[in-house]
């Protein structure tokens, strides 16, 4: 990362992190969190789905993977909650080597399929097995207990900058280099020694477990779990939309998506009720059409062409 | 000692005998050229050697160890280098940047893969590109670009489908003056062209003449080009005894 592009994230870090002396009420702090945390997730799957190119629909099953992990770690073996979190995500980890081995072998429409399907079983097999809680859902520990929503907000921002720093790093390395290579072409990706299976899944390993950690955060926010929700398409394709309209393969852009896409989805709520879902399907077809680079593709796309001049 | 080693090759795609029982050599620090008329299996010859098609029959031997049927990215790893007949950079690269892909190969380090990709943009005479975006360059630097990030994976040969297809003449004279220096760097090379046959008597030391997957000429440029069979296969048969 060059010095200055540093030292501006630095302090974008730090203000976010004062954003609570400023915002003091539960609802809105609340709001801020799953701003983040989208961030966060959006960040963690641009890896895969962004740089690597491998639209993968199916990363509710580590999140819901994350949250599931959190409660049934704490109340079947009794563990303390954070140390639930990360059997939780080597847990995540471990499905992703077995979703990831399976659905690696296939390409393009097919990859994104198989990612449906396997979060879609996992959602059925929660709800009916009796561990899980089935339709039910289960508890959660709380991971914080005193200023619970100011340290949910923190957690968000904090999870946001580590995969910020993941993939920033990741974006100017040899990993980058060689995910980018295989979204642009595999065939190159190969003549060039790139062990392309390899790759795909440490970029899923990567982002499978930040997943999970954002799971967790949320399951313990909410102190119950239901399958149809933490493990729903839904959160699925908020991760993708979130990534996909700030600009997949760029580092910032999930960020953006998040702030937009999240602040856009409370207003629309309130304003147009249950209208709310139409206009952020159209929000979607219309960057889809006019913005194929994302919010911070084409910005960056414009800048580019100004300075060439 | 050779250094690539074709024994006996054959591939079927369903009916279609693309390569029929093809043996040739290439030396250490050797330019051979495959020459042969549009879908004479070129490219199939190329992608059988590194390893993104498997022979049906016959044996690769590349530095003496038997490769046949190995993977795409291990032949790269053991240092056979390729270009495609279609340019495809990395959108959103620079030039430097897409040459860095390769030399990524033999070096984990963002600086010495930096390096040494702007020691090969250096030998290709692309420096006034390096900094430029990828996307928009111009057919002849694309071609390069190509070849540069093959160059970047420290090969020991280098296989360079349709090199100079689509070029104009004077660029395609350019690109090979640069290529004739690669035995410099301790590279063989196999090239393939379809028709410009200046650049083939200008670069290659042997060239190997296929037509409808079997070889049916092999010597130098200069003794090649005068063979009856190589007349038949570029100008019809009824050429092949008013030339020779």
């Amino acid at each position: 990362m060059k010095r200055k592009h540093a030292i501006l994230a630095a302090i974008a870090f730090g203000v976010f992190m004062l954003v609570p002396l400023v915002i003091t009420k539960d609802y809105q702090l609340n709001i801020l969190f799953r701003v983040f945390l989208f961030a966060a997730l959006g960040v963690a799957w641009n890896l895969v789905g962004g740089y690597a190119g491998q639209l993968s629909l199916g990363h509710a099953a580590f999140f819901g993977i994350g949250g599931y992990g959190l409660a049934l770690f704490h109340s079947q073996l009794g563990v303390s909650p954070w140390i639930a979190v990360v059997l939780a995500v080597l847990v995540a980890v471990g499905a992703a080597v077995v979703i990831g081995t399976v659905a690696f072998r296939l390409r393009g429409p097919y990859f994104a399929l198989a990612t449906i399907a396997f979060a879609e079983v996992l959602r059925h097999v929660v709800k009916n097995l009796e561990i899980t809680g089935g339709d039910v859902g289960v508890q959660a520990p709380a991971l914080f207990t005193t200023s619970v929503s100011r340290s949910f907000y923190w957690s968000a921002v904090i999870l946001t900058a580590i995969a910020f720093g993941i993939v920033e790093w990741a974006a100017r390395s040899k990993f980058g280099y060689y995910l980018m290579a295989i979204r642009e072409n595999e065939d190159t990706a190969l003549a060039v020694g790139v062990r392309t299976p390899r790759y795909k899944l440490y970029a899923f390993l990567v982002s499978a477990a930040l997943t999970a950690v954002g799971g967790a955060l949320y399951a313990s926010l909410f102190l119950f779990i239901v399958p149809d929700q933490v493990l729903a398409i839904d959160i699925s394709n908020e991760i993708a939309i979130v990534a996909m309209l700030g600009g997949a393969g760029t580092v910032l852009g999930p960020i953006v998506g998040s702030f937009i896409l999240e602040s856009a989805a409370e207003v629309f709520k309130n304003v147009f009720q249950e209208a709310h879902l139409l206009i952020y399907g159209v929000l979607i077809v219309l960057v889809v059409l006019f913005l194929p680079e994302g919010i911070v593709g084409a910005a960056t796309a414009l800048w580019r062409r100004r300075r060439s001049e | 000692m050779d250094i690539l080693a074709i024994e006996r090759v054959s591939k079927r795609f369903g009916g279609l005998r693309a390569i029929s029982d093809v043996s040739f050599t290439v030396g250490e620090n050797e330019v051979v050229f495959i020459v042969g008329p549009n879908g004479a299996g070129k490219t199939t010859l190329f992608n059988l050697i590194t390893g993104f098609a498997k022979p049906d029959e016959g044996r690769i031997r590349f530095r003496g160890a038997d490769i046949t049927g190995t993977s795409p990215d291990a032949a790269a790893r053991m240092g056979i280098g390729r270009t495609f007949q279609i340019v495809q950079p990395l959108r959103n690269l620079t030039v430097v940047e897409n040459v860095m892909l390769g030399a990524f190969l033999r070096t984990s380090s963002t600086a010495e893969a930096k390096r040494k990709s702007e020691e090969v943009l250096g030998f290709l005479k692309m420096e006034p590109y390096a900094h430029k975006p990828a996307i928009g360059l111009p057919l002849a630097m694309l071609k390069r670009l190509e070849i540069a990030r093959a160059l970047a994976t420290g090969p020991k040969l280098i296989l360079l489908d349709e090199v100079v297809a689509g070029l104009p003449t004077a660029e395609a004279l350019a690109l090979a003056e640069i290529l004739k220096r690669l035995p410099e760097w301790g590279i063989s090379a196999i090239g393939g062209v379809e028709h410009v046959l200046q650049v083939v008597m200008r670069v290659a030391d042997r060239v190997v003449v296929v037509d409808h997957g079997v070889l049916i000429a092999e010597g130098t440029p200069a003794e090649v080009v005068h063979k009856p069979e190589v007349i038949e296969a570029y100008l019809g048969p009824k050429y092949k005894d008013r030339i020779s």
